[in-house]
């Protein structure tokens, strides 16, 4: 605990707050139950999009307002970070995951399963998201396991690709080649040596790829097959939210802004990671 | 010349593409001696990279061994009539291989140290904690490197020379009787160039280790080998004892190679 608290004196001041941001928007997610908030689905229609609180017309009772329902719109942001962190994240970790795999498989074994593993990735981008993600939404019924499960089969050929490319060009330098003189198994190379190697460019891609499932997510929300009722996120606020975009700004504004601040959060929080555990930026 | 390490007969190799197939190697026979340091120099292209890795058994896929055998140490370790094939066996254990790039060939995310330790692990499983420790201490040491600062750095934090020979001191550490160098002191200055070879021929005459030199340069190849073959378009033109090869070279190849070599003045 000790160490911990002095590596975070030794941080930097930027460091420190998207760790404090982390920290806040995880807390966030955890918390929510148990935070003094108003009920997220508890509908006033006595209440009925009321503007935030600074506003002409605003109550300090909904301090970012309400929906046409009468729901709390902070109430509602808070307990979106649940299911927003959750999908986001669930559906880059299962897309990471298996993509990264077939990627560096591809990139070192090359041959027929290069080429196998190439022609399903090119396959599956050609697929348009929204008619797969309706069509498997439909066949299986709307469920957050099946929403992530979508957004999760819409990443993982980007990772594919990329990590394909970087094998690749790992696979021509000398230490793989002396690795392999030394007497190492590919399951080794490929595991202790390529993996860390391009975790790197995995950390990066999968930060960027956040901000696009939480996008993807709100989409689906605005077809009306992302998180099914009652379950609250930001992308199906969003969505809801849109026609009433000239007579009611903040029920867009405020979940966008969420939105907009998390993905530049995981992205820089990615960053500074991955700085950090490049040995390569060591120098003496 | 001493006993007989590896001896290699009537090796060819070809590279294929889609629309041609190369003759990489022709034909090459060669033998090296148990401590021997033999040369194999030729300009770029000619093969030289080929033979050695057909040695090692490292072809890319598009790059096969069409004919010849090989033995090591009385056994025969490859032919390609009889589908005898045991090379990658002997990869590491009985041949290192020291490579060009110092750089490259290191792993830049692992310390010097963990390298070491990680080759120890794979051929010597026996060995405990501090016997591995001691090894990686004296094989640095060997190398002429501080082996408490270079055994914790990473490859970034090493000059070019010192990283070229902690490469050597990988391929050596399990004392393997064959060291295949591919040209490793072309991408040094001049300065790790002397260093490098100097830890080289202490290396051999140290543990009676046998070594393959690969390069384009005469003058290094001239200093450190016991014997030359030279090699032009995959086949091996001329070969006998370095004295013998540079006072009177047969081949016009040769010469030429001799008379390219830029003198004072």
């Amino acid at each position: 605990m000790k160490n911990y608290l002095l590596a975070l004196r030794k941080t930097s001041l930027w460091n420190r707050i998207l760790l404090f941001s982390g920290f806040g928007l995880i807390s966030m997610a955890v918390f929510a139950p148990v935070l003094p908030l108003a009920d997220p689905n508890g509908q006033d229609l006595e209440s009925s999009l009321y503007p935030p609180a600074f506003l002409a017309g605003g109550s300090i009772k909904h301090v970012l307002g309400t929906d046409l329902l009468g729901r709390d719109v902070f109430s509602r942001l808070i307990f979106g970070t649940r299911l927003t962190v959750v999908i986001a994240v669930s559906a880059v970790v299962l897309g990471a995951f298996f993509g990264s795999i077939l990627g560096v498989i591809a990139g070192f074994k090359g041959g027929k399963i290069d080429a196998l593993i190439s022609r399903i990735t090119e396959a599956q981008l050609a697929l348009p998201f929204i008619l797969l993600a309706i069509s498997f939404i439909v066949a299986r019924g709307q469920s957050l396991g099946t929403l992530i499960f979508v957004l999760a089969l819409v990443g993982w050929a980007q990772y594919v690709r990329i990590i394909r490319a970087e094998t690749l060009a790992i696979r021509e330098k000398g230490f793989v080649l002396g690795l392999r003189v030394s007497g190492c198994s590919d399951f080794r190379i490929i595991f202790q040596h390529i993996v860390p190697n391009i975790f790197g460019t995995i950390l990066s891609l999968a930060t960027l790829e956040v901000g696009t499932m939480i996008l993807a997510e709100s989409a689906l929300s605005f077809l009306g097959i992302g998180v099914p009722p009652p379950g609250v996120s930001w992308g199906s606020d969003l969505a809801s939210g849109k026609d009433f975009i000239t007579m009611a700004w903040w029920l867009v504004t405020f979940p966008g802004i969420s939105i907009v601040l998390t993905v530049l959060f995981v992205n820089t929080a990615g960053d500074s990671l991955r700085s950090h555990f490049d040995s390569r930026k060591r120098i003496f | 010349m001493t006993k007989s390490l590896l001896s290699i007969n009537n090796l060819s190799v070809e590279a294929r593409s889609r629309t041609e197939v190369v003759q990489a190697v022709n034909g090459a026979s060669l033998e090296i001696g148990e401590g021997e340091i033999v040369g194999l120099i030729g300009e770029s292209g000619s093969g030289k990279t080929t033979l050695i890795r057909s040695i090692l058994d490292l072809h890319e896929r598009n790059v096969q061994v069409v004919s010849g055998s090989m033995i090591f140490k009385d056994i025969e370790c490859y032919n390609f009539e009889k589908e005898v094939n045991t090379l990658s066996i002997m990869r590491g254990k009985n041949i290192g291989m020291v490579f060009q790039s110092p750089r490259a060939s290191l792993n830049p995310l692992m310390t010097i140290g963990s390298q070491l330790r990680e080759v120890l692990k794979k051929h010597c499983p026996e060995l405990g904690r501090e016997e591995v420790r001691s090894r990686v201490i004296r094989v640095l040491e060997e190398m002429g490197l501080d082996s408490e600062r270079v055994r914790r750095s990473y490859p970034h934090q090493l000059s070019g020379g010192m990283c070229q020979r902690a490469s050597i001191a990988i391929a050596i550490v399990i004392q393997p009787e064959l060291i295949v160098t591919d040209e490793c002191t072309s991408a040094l200055d001049v300065t790790s160039q002397a260093e490098v070879v100097n830890v080289l021929k202490k290396l051999t005459i140290l543990h009676q280790t046998a070594m393959l030199f690969v390069t384009h340069d005469i003058l290094l190849a001239s200093e450190l080998c016991h014997r030359l073959i030279v090699m032009q378009n995959g086949v091996i033109v001329e070969g006998g004892e370095t004295s013998e090869v540079l006072a009177n070279p047969t081949h016009p190849y040769t010469r030429g190679l001799i008379s390219a070599v830029p003198r004072w003045g």
